[in-house]
């Protein structure tokens, strides 16, 4: 017993677990509210989309990359889905898959300018990130799509008891990204280039076409993201993503991910994100200034690295 | 083969190569100008001129803020929360507090320098990386910041503060002096002083720096103090600027020109070398290229685009100079 505890307390998202559930029995004790279904749905949904820019961010870092794209990237995509749709009457089975095209695309340049040029990927990403905002804008000039057809919003306001129509998605990405991560190829590749690019290299394997693959894969699923938000909030916002930054990388790495690549949990991440969007919906509740939670998020970041980096030295892998 | 016997192509091309990068930036600027003041006469009206110069100062500081954590090799992301925790701190001093201007500009000062202190201080202390501590503190700071105002605005500051933005001596804005001195007194630091020497010694290479001696932990904590100190001083700036001090401003706001001034100038993101003049350089190329698309009226929806590529030319067309030169002295880039 004592054994298996002590090996749980070495698995890095233990401690995130035990804030997880703690947090819960607190908010549930502190208000009741909190377990009621419509309170419990409206959790639900706001882990949807937050998880899934917390994996964009998250493929990016298990290559050594980081894409700070990620929020004008999503941006671009739902004006983009959004406008097809309201503009130019695309039905949603065609504009979803159009947006999810563009994310994928953009994501390709993320990756194969920071490949080709050699620089350094927080300046491409920068950069883009800036030219995706800019197209965001220029069409839209601020403002958004209301027109979308009923069934796509419907999509993502109706539920099943707690559950929201929207969470079938991040869980099938879940299990797609787990299984790609543990039993691909690729997925073994992108983490062996993070982990040491020399040591892949020499092993055979390409560096660059990896790190274009982790972009690719972080488009797509900041694109899946996005679609997400407008599906919930209704209308294509510009504003779509320009929140997105630092919970994109606060996730991952209270997760346990590693900075320097090559190191990534999805269960950890998926961890952090409910423990965010717990103090979230906990702020809420007991009515507190909402900024806290802003601040709250620093803090955690900075307790989750410090925990790492104090384990890491316990454990002896530093 | 004497000089004069030689192509002219290689020696346009030895000209080319020669030059520091600050050149070619310069004559990037100069080609903007030119095309900028033929299609739109206004852009060389004494009115743009003014706001042109008055923005070019605050995002000059701001640049600056950032290339002294490049210069170390580490990056600071909460430029702009700094920035913005100043700007509030300034009005507090001013409205609530009543106190009298310079003791207010000073408290703003400290404030700013103390939180670029906490970011040095808690890198150096965890050893984690500046990119995450700094990601972390920005949320912080912003935070902390609307907790205590209440993202109210402190619109009373005394009008003097507003005079002092809107002033200028032989014509040229109050806010654009400060901010050529503050450049000024940064050549002088990274050129003459140990500190500086130490600084770029210690982003060039930290183990190195460590083994000669240099208290690189002592280097890394004063060069976040020194940004923080920065980041405010563009707040108090930009205080002067908008007459009031606002909560809006600053935030991810500053994050792009903070990054395209110095890198555009040619400080490496890698650490080991900066230039401040091309610092100045790189923001007047953003401030002049904002200000021309707003006087022909192309606005600022689509700005933000040309930032991006600009910054991404900037850097490749500076990445094919370099390996030009190395290929030119006979090495491999």
């Amino acid at each position: 017993m004592r054994r298996a505890l002590s090996q749980l307390l070495t698995v890095e998202w233990s401690g995130i677990l035990v804030a997880v559930l703690a947090g819960a029995v607190a908010l549930a004790i502190a208000s009741p509210p909190f377990l009621t279904e419509f309170n419990l749905f409206v959790f639900l949904r706001s882990v949807c989309v937050t998880l899934l820019v917390a994996y964009a961010q998250m493929v990016t870092l298990g290559v050594g990359q980081l894409n700070l794209a990620v929020g004008a990237l999503g941006g671009l995509v739902a004006i983009i889905v959004g406008g097809l749709m309201d503009r130019l009457g695309v039905p949603v089975i065609l504009a979803v898959p159009a947006g999810l095209a563009v994310g994928g695309l953009a994501g390709f340049l993320n990756g194969w300018l920071t490949v080709r040029t050699g620089i350094n990927g927080f300046i491409v990403t920068l950069a883009t990130a800036s030219a995706f905002t800019g197209i965001n804008l220029g069409i839209t000039h601020s403002i958004p799509f209301y027109n979308l057809p009923a069934g796509f919003v419907g999509f993502g306001a109706g539920r099943i008891g707690i559950f929201p129509y929207l969470l079938i998605v991040p869980l099938i990405v879940t299990g797609l990204l787990a299984l790609f991560f543990a039993r691909t190829v690729p997925g073994r590749q992108l983490l062996a280039v993070g982990g040491n690019p020399n040591a892949a290299q020499l092993s055979g394997v390409s560096p660059s076409r990896a790190v274009i693959v982790a972009h690719v894969l972080s488009g797509l699923l900041s694109a899946a993201a996005a679609i997400l938000a407008v599906a919930q909030l209704g209308s294509a916002q510009p504003t779509i993503g320009s929140d997105w930054l630092i919970i994109s990388f606060a996730a991952p790495i209270i997760g346990g991910a590693s900075l320097t690549g090559g190191h990534i949990s999805i269960f950890g991440t998926l961890l952090a994100v409910l423990l965010v969007a717990l103090i979230q919906n906990g702020m809420v509740l007991v009515k507190v200034d909402p900024y806290w939670v802003q601040f709250l998020l620093g803090a955690l970041i900075l307790a989750a690295v410090w925990v790492n980096r104090f384990r890491a030295v316990r454990l002896g892998t530093d | 083969m004497t000089r004069s016997e030689r192509p002219l192509r290689a020696v346009l091309l030895e000209r080319l190569t020669k030059a520091s990068p600050q050149f070619g930036l310069f004559l990037i600027i100069v080609l903007f100008w030119v095309l900028f003041s033929s299609l739109a006469p206004g852009f060389l009206s004494r009115f743009n001129l003014n706001s042109l110069g008055r923005t070019l100062g605050i995002d000059i500081v701001i640049g600056l803020s950032q290339m002294v954590v490049l210069a170390t090799g580490g990056m600071n992301l909460s430029v702009g929360a700094i920035g913005v925790c100043a700007v509030m701190l300034f009005g507090y001093l001013l409205q609530t507090l009543g106190l009298p201007i310079p003791v207010a500009v000073a408290g703003a000062l400290a404030g700013g320098a103390a939180l670029g202190w906490l970011n040095g201080f808690a890198i150096v202390k965890t050893g984690v990386n500046s990119f995450i501590v700094t990601l972390a503190s920005a949320s912080l700071y912003s935070g902390g910041m609307l907790i205590l105002t209440k993202a109210v605005p402190f619109n009373g500051v005394p009008p003097a503060i507003g005079q002092f933005g809107r002033s200028g001596l032989f014509g040229v804005p109050a806010i654009t002096l400060v901010a050529l001195a503050v450049g000024l007194v940064l050549l002088v630091i990274y050129r003459f002083t140990r500190f500086g020497r130490e600084a770029l010694a210690t982003g060039a290479n930290l183990r190195a720096a460590e083994m000669s001696g240099v208290r690189v932990g002592r280097v890394l904590v004063l060069s976040h103090t020194l940004s923080g100190l920065l980041a405010a001083i563009a707040a108090v700036l930009l205080t002067a600027r908008l007459g009031a001090a606002m909560p809006s401003v600053g935030g991810d706001d500053w994050l792009l020109p903070s990054f395209l001034a110095p890198v555009l100038g040619g400080t490496l993101l890698a650490g080991g070398v900066v230039s401040v003049v091309g610092t100045m350089l790189g923001a007047l190329l953003v401030t002049t290229i904002r200000s021309g698309l707003l006087v022909l009226q192309i606005g600022n929806f689509w700005l933000q685009l040309f930032l991006g590529i600009i910054l991404l030319a900037a850097v490749l067309l500076e990445r094919y100079r370099s390996s030009l030169a190395l290929r030119s002295r006979g090495m491999r880039p």
